[in-house]
């Protein structure tokens, strides 16, 4: 396997002296896996996903690195070097190299630009096309991440969509310059369970087809592992837990990870009704 | 004893010129004591039905007994009188206060408005309120933005029974909180119900939640209820398409594996 990005003792601050939202984060991405970062709320996620996608708030002090590998257009072509590149040096692009969906969809999408547009305009600024193949791009976009009568939505603003439909077409318009990393943010969290599963259903088929790496952050632990391939655990900011899903499942090592299996509460768990006798 | 009963109830609204009905001839009982979870996929009808119940919405169509009496024939005192033992508890339930309010104005209101302690008794009860919710009496005078979620929702739920109210309607109320803090609001709202014989109408769209928790169990789509029972039954063997689909994309850690 070859490494997309490797982390090493990554902090990130968002005030001077405020309290490290990351810390000492060493973590390599495998190109082509699906890596979950699991973790309850202010335990670092979006802030790990915002610092990778170089989308950290303005004035947030980092330290550490993060440096990519790549492929070059050389690669593109066929050769098989790859070049590394630090941070600072040549920061992948985002929409171009990395494609990010966000937990709530109107926050990427323009809610006065038909939505055909929005994503015709991804691939025109990052693949060097005009509108017209853009456009025809956008067309089949839709049609891939399954949008009913693709024609009329192409002219549909975002509000005249349902919530699942709208992140369906975030979902196109982040993979629309075929990015190689996708980042998804609590992509499903908003949506109802039918929903959900739909969407993880369409990001797995999207990753599988065009072999993107992708960053599956969730706080739900039961939700990562119907997708990723390795499960990384954030507490408090750190990352306390990192394995292939099934050792994470089975025989995770860390005492927090086997609490947040067993909140879990699934469709087979005894009822907590039971299990303290208080049924009537 | 049944608590609350509501037959065929609907309510309309217009979409697009037409009208549609985001609730359809609902009926379902509550027992006390009891809890009925509503279940189905976003727009289904839950939250609608919540309001229905609570008369924050009047419906087109239908009965509501609460407690033995006609509940949408009672207006004014009789009607504040009832409404004291029908409380709720939302997803972000303190919303509605200004931040800066404190715990022990958020937990004053019920006791003053349905006068159930005098001016003086009152921070006594406060104190007993939230020690019964689990949480420290010194709480009171910190601001609602100063807790954390787990704590305001504990709060919301000592608001909730402050009336002692024989039914609680709960929607989404434990979706926004982390699992660990989850797990110990359901167990508080079980442990309320057990010894205040207090019901529950139980909004969620996750079927876990609802099988941990919930004695029976109504399926939701379009507004209509395609399948009711006993809780673990359905969900061990739903009959409906909507409800075999809500069974199916539930995550499991045990399944689905890659
Ligand atoms: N004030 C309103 N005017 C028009 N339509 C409404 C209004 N309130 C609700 N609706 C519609 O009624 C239907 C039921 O909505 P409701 O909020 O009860 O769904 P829900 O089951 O609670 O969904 P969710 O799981 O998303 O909370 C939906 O189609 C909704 O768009
Ligand atoms: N823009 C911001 N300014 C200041 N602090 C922030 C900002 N965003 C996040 N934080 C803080 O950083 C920590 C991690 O937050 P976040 O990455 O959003 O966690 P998660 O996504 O896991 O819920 C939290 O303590 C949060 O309050
Ligand atoms: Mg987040
Ligand atoms: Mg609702």
């Amino acid at each position: 396997m070859t490494t997309l990005l490797s982390i090493r003792d990554l902090a990130v601050r968002y005030r001077g002296d405020g309290l490290a939202a990351l810390k000492g984060i060493s973590l390599d991405v495998e190109a082509g896996e699906r890596l979950a970062i699991i973790g309850e709320s202010g335990s670092g996620k979006s802030t790990l996903a915002l610092v990778i996608a170089g989308l950290l708030a303005w004035g947030a002090k980092i330290d550490g690195c993060i440096d990519w590998f790549l492929p070059t257009d050389a690669d593109a072509r066929g050769s098989k070097d790859r070049q590394a590149s630090a941070i600072n040096s040549s920061t992948p692009r985002l929409g171009r190299d990395i494609g990010f969906i966000f937990q709530d969809p109107s926050s990427s999408l323009d809610p006065v630009m038909p939505v055909g547009r929005q994503i015709a305009e991804v691939a025109r600024a990052h693949l060097g096309i005009g509108w017209q193949d853009a456009f025809a791009i956008a067309k089949s976009l839709l049609e891939r991440v399954r949008l009913p009568d693709p024609d009329a939505i192409l002219r549909a603003y975002p509000h005249q969509l349902s919530g699942g439909q709208r992140q369906r077409v975030a979902i196109a318009a982040a993979i629309a310059a075929g990015p190689k990393l996708l980042i998804a943010d609590e992509a499903t969290s908003a949506l109802d369970t039918i929903v959900q599963a739909e969407i993880v259903a369409l990001i797995r088929r999207l990753v599988a087809e065009d072999g993107m790496t992708l960053l599956f952050i969730s706080h739900d632990i039961a939700l990562a592992a119907t997708l990723a391939d390795r499960i990384a655990v954030l507490r408090h900011g750190e990352l306390i837990d990192l394995g292939e899903t099934n050792q994470i499942l089975d025989a995770p090592r860390h005492v927090y990870t086997r609490a947040l299996l067993d909140a879990h509460l699934g469709l087979d768990a005894a009822p907590l009704l039971d299990r303290r006798g208080a049924q009537s | 004893m049944t608590v609350l009963a509501v037959s065929d109830l609907t309510k309309r609204y217009r979409r697009g010129g037409k009208p549609f009905a985001a609730v359809e001839a609902v009926s379902f009982e509550i027992g006390q004591a009891q809890t009925l979870a509503l279940a189905g996929p976003s727009g289904s009808g839950k939250s609608t039905i919540a309001r229905l119940v609570l008369r924050l919405l009047e419906p087109d169509a239908g009965r509501i007994e609460f407690e033995g009496a006609d509940f949408l024939a009672l207006s004014g005192a009789a009607l504040r009188a009832r409404r004291a033992k029908l409380q709720m508890v939302f997803q972000d339930p303190l919303a509605a206060f200004n931040p800066r309010a404190t715990v022990a104005r958020v937990l004053d209101d019920p006791l003053r408005i349905h006068g159930i302690a005098s001016h003086t008794e009152r921070p006594h009860r406060i104190a007993a309120l939230l020690e019964r919710v689990g949480l420290d009496a010194g709480l009171a005078q910190r601001a609602i933005h100063e807790i954390s979620g787990g704590q305001r929702q504990r709060v919301a739920i000592a608001r909730a029974i402050a009336t002692r109210p024989s039914l609680i309607v709960l929607d989404e109320a434990v979706s926004a909180l982390d699992v660990s803090v989850r797990g110990r609001i359901l167990e508080l709202l079980l442990d309320l119900q057990s010894q205040e014989r207090i019901a529950y109408l139980f909004i969620s769209h996750d079927l876990g939640v609802i099988r941990a928790v919930a004695h029976r169990v109504v399926i939701l789509d379009a507004g209509r209820i395609v399948e009711s029972g006993d809780a673990r039954a359905v969900i061990a063997d739903p009959q409906s398409a909507i409800g075999k689909a809500l069974v199916a994309a539930t995550p499991r850690l045990n399944r689905n594996r890659p």
